[in-house]
């Protein structure tokens, strides 16, 4: 029995250093961040606009800006529609509580999935299984700022600033890995303006976005969140990313 | 004796909870982690059963939550479920401190997948697959395609074999100077951009028979081709005018040609190629070196160019872009001087 206490004792040492963290909160910046969740998590529809530009490293290690354009509709926990132009192509996604569409309106082929019951869940799956990208999915997550707090080691207030004439407030947030600055705007109740993610160990590649076009809770007919094949649109298949 | 068995199994069981605690599962979404949203805040998952097959015409406006440690609104339709944040978030005033937070570590239940009408796209998965061949690559399908002779259904008004062993690809010998497309642990290698066209089955003649085609009687000038599979069965081939039949009970049906098969002349319509720096025959979706005797089917080769391919190819989507599978060979879709064209891909595992 007291050998077994010592194994007991030895075994849980290490996962004691998982347990305990210390971490350097500025309380404004969570409080923002929390009125921000609580804002998304009263919506029961949203509808934006979001420009992205992500960095890529070509085959001499220079850095590519990529850019992309995003319209996203959310209704209720089980509906998305997105549609993102991008330099090579233009996508959508189709989302409907139960089954997910990748349409590619360049090559007018289509993949469609079972998808899990729940928008975020089907997020997670679909990034997961097949590496598909929802811009700005991470502000959705209901506990956003939890999240931010669980994986990054310091969440700072660095002031108020303005971007595109909106007043926002500027957070930063950082790990070994990632820097992540967010400005909310004052004028969406404190909705997501712009976000920058430095990834510190990558050459310090950026993915940034600007939000725009906030329309809360709009009357978005489910029918919309239905893909109906354009004509000849082809049903293909595809590779799993594993 | 059954003391010590009961000390073995107590001794298993407290490495199992050592390993639970010590390797927290958590999974990056997107850009950025959620391991809160996932376990330690509101979960979005959904008793399993609780979803009808007819949903009633308005949902319920509450949804069951119990989570004692968080604070959670529940909105009849809230986008996510409603916020969830801890409730012991205390700064005890300052604008700036220090805080120390239990790590969250549990995972989201499983949630089984729905039934819902609509055609769904076939998923293709390596991890299932055992074939390889010689450059690492392997064949996605786990269903449909074979190591020999399983039927594929392209068309449904006839079957097509697509055999594992006449589709493997050799490597090139020419280097890559673009980069590869990378893809679930895999780079895709090509000479030659991406230029997606839609797939169309090429049609080399009035003597081609794509493969699945059905004769009931074979003609007198064919010959016959013994080939040795894999399993080390003999396979007998009848070759006539470019076309391979195997026999069936009722008559001959038309098949991918096998690789290793010789053959005294290929047909006129057969085009060459350039295969690393030397000429091959294209015809039929077959590759041909010419010898002294005739000529000699072999296996495609990375970054050969091919004007067209033959029935029994399917579209697949990996990652963002879409090639044509046949069996272990993707081919990407590409434009030479302005035609429609398809290179073989290496695939490689990075």
């Amino acid at each position: 029995m007291k050998n077994n206490l010592i194994v007991v004792a030895l075994l849980l040492i290490p996962s004691m250093g998982f347990a305990q963290e210390t971490k350097k909160l500025d309380s404004t910046a969570v409080f923002i961040l929390d009125k921000m969740s609580a804002l998304i998590g009263d919506l029961e529809s949203v509808s934006f606009h979001i420009t992205n530009s992500e960095d890529k490293l070509d085959a001499e290690n220079n850095i590519i800006k990529h850019y992309s354009a995003s319209d996203i509709f959310f209704s209720g926990p089980d509906k998305l529609m997105v549609k993102t132009e991008r330099a090579e192509d233009e996508i959508g996604f189709w989302y409907d509580g139960s089954l997910l569409t990748y349409y590619n309106f360049n090559e007018n082929n289509y993949v469609s999935l079972e998808a899990p019951e729940t928008t975020l869940e089907m997020i997670d799956e679909m990034n997961l299984n097949y590496n598909f990208q929802f811009p700005a999915a991470d502000f959705f997550y209901p506990a956003f700022t939890d999240d931010m707090i669980e994986h990054f080691d310091s969440i700072e207030f660095l002031g108020k600033t303005n971007i595109e004439n909106e007043e926002c407030y500027h957070i930063m947030a950082s790990n070994k890995d990632l820097n992540v600055q967010l400005y909310c705007s004052n004028k969406t109740q404190l909705l997501p303006k712009y976000f920058v993610v430095i990834y510190k160990n990558k050459s310090n590649l950026q993915y940034q976005s600007t939000f725009s076009n906030w329309v809360i809770n709009p009357n978005l007919p489910n029918a919309m969140f239905d893909f109906l094949p354009p004509p000849k649109a082809k049903l293909i298949s595809i590779l799993k990313n594993n | 004796m059954t003391a010590h068995l009961f000390n073995i199994k107590h001794k298993l069981g407290l490495i199992f909870v050592f390993i639970a605690l010590a390797f927290p599962s958590d999974i990056i979404a997107q850009r950025m982690g959620h391991g809160a949203s996932r376990g330690g805040g509101r979960s979005m998952s959904r008793p399993a059963p609780s979803r009808p097959t007819s949903r009633p015409a308005s949902r319920p406006a509450s949804r069951p939550t119990s989570r004692p440690a968080t604070t959670n609104r529940t909105p009849s339709r809230s986008i996510n479920g409603g916020q969830s944040k801890t409730k012991s978030r205390d700064f005890s005033g300052n604008s700036k401190n220090q805080v120390t937070r239990p790590s969250t570590g549990t995972k989201k239940a499983a949630i089984p997948s729905t039934s819902a009408n609509g055609k769904r796209s076939e998923v293709k998965d390596r991890s299932t697959n055992k074939s390889s061949n010689i450059s690492g690559n392997k064949v996605g399908n786990k269903t449909r395609v074979g190591n020999n002779n399983v039927n594929i259904n392209v068309d449904n008004s006839r079957h097509t074999n697509i055999n594992n062993r006449n589709t493997r690809v050799r490597t090139s010998s020419v280097r890559y100077s673009r980069p590869p497309y990378r893809y679930g642990g895999y780079g895709y290698y090509c000479h030659t951009p991406y230029y997606y066209h839609p797939y169309t089955p090429f049609y080399w003649g009035p003597v081609y028979h794509p493969w699945g085609f059905f004769i009931t009687t074979m003609a007198t000038t064919a010959i016959i081709i013994s080939i040795t599979n894999d399993s080390n069965d003999k396979e007998e081939y009848n070759y006539e005018s470019g076309n391979y039949y195997l026999k069936t009970e009722d008559g001959f049906v038309a098949v991918q040609a096998p690789v290793g098969a010789e053959v005294p002349e290929i047909p006129k319509e057969a085009e060459k190629v350039e295969v690393n720096n030397t000429t091959n025959y294209y015809y039929g979706g077959a590759f041909y070196e010419q010898n002294k005797d005739g000529y000699v089917v072999v296996p495609a080769t990375a970054g050969t160019i091919v004007p067209g391919l033959p029935d029994g190819g399917e579209e697949v989507k990996i990652g963002d872009v879409t090639y044509v599978q046949f069996g272990e060979t993707y081919y990407q879709p590409i434009k030479v001087d302005g035609k429609d064209m398809y290179e073989i891909v290496e695939v490689k595992k990075d």
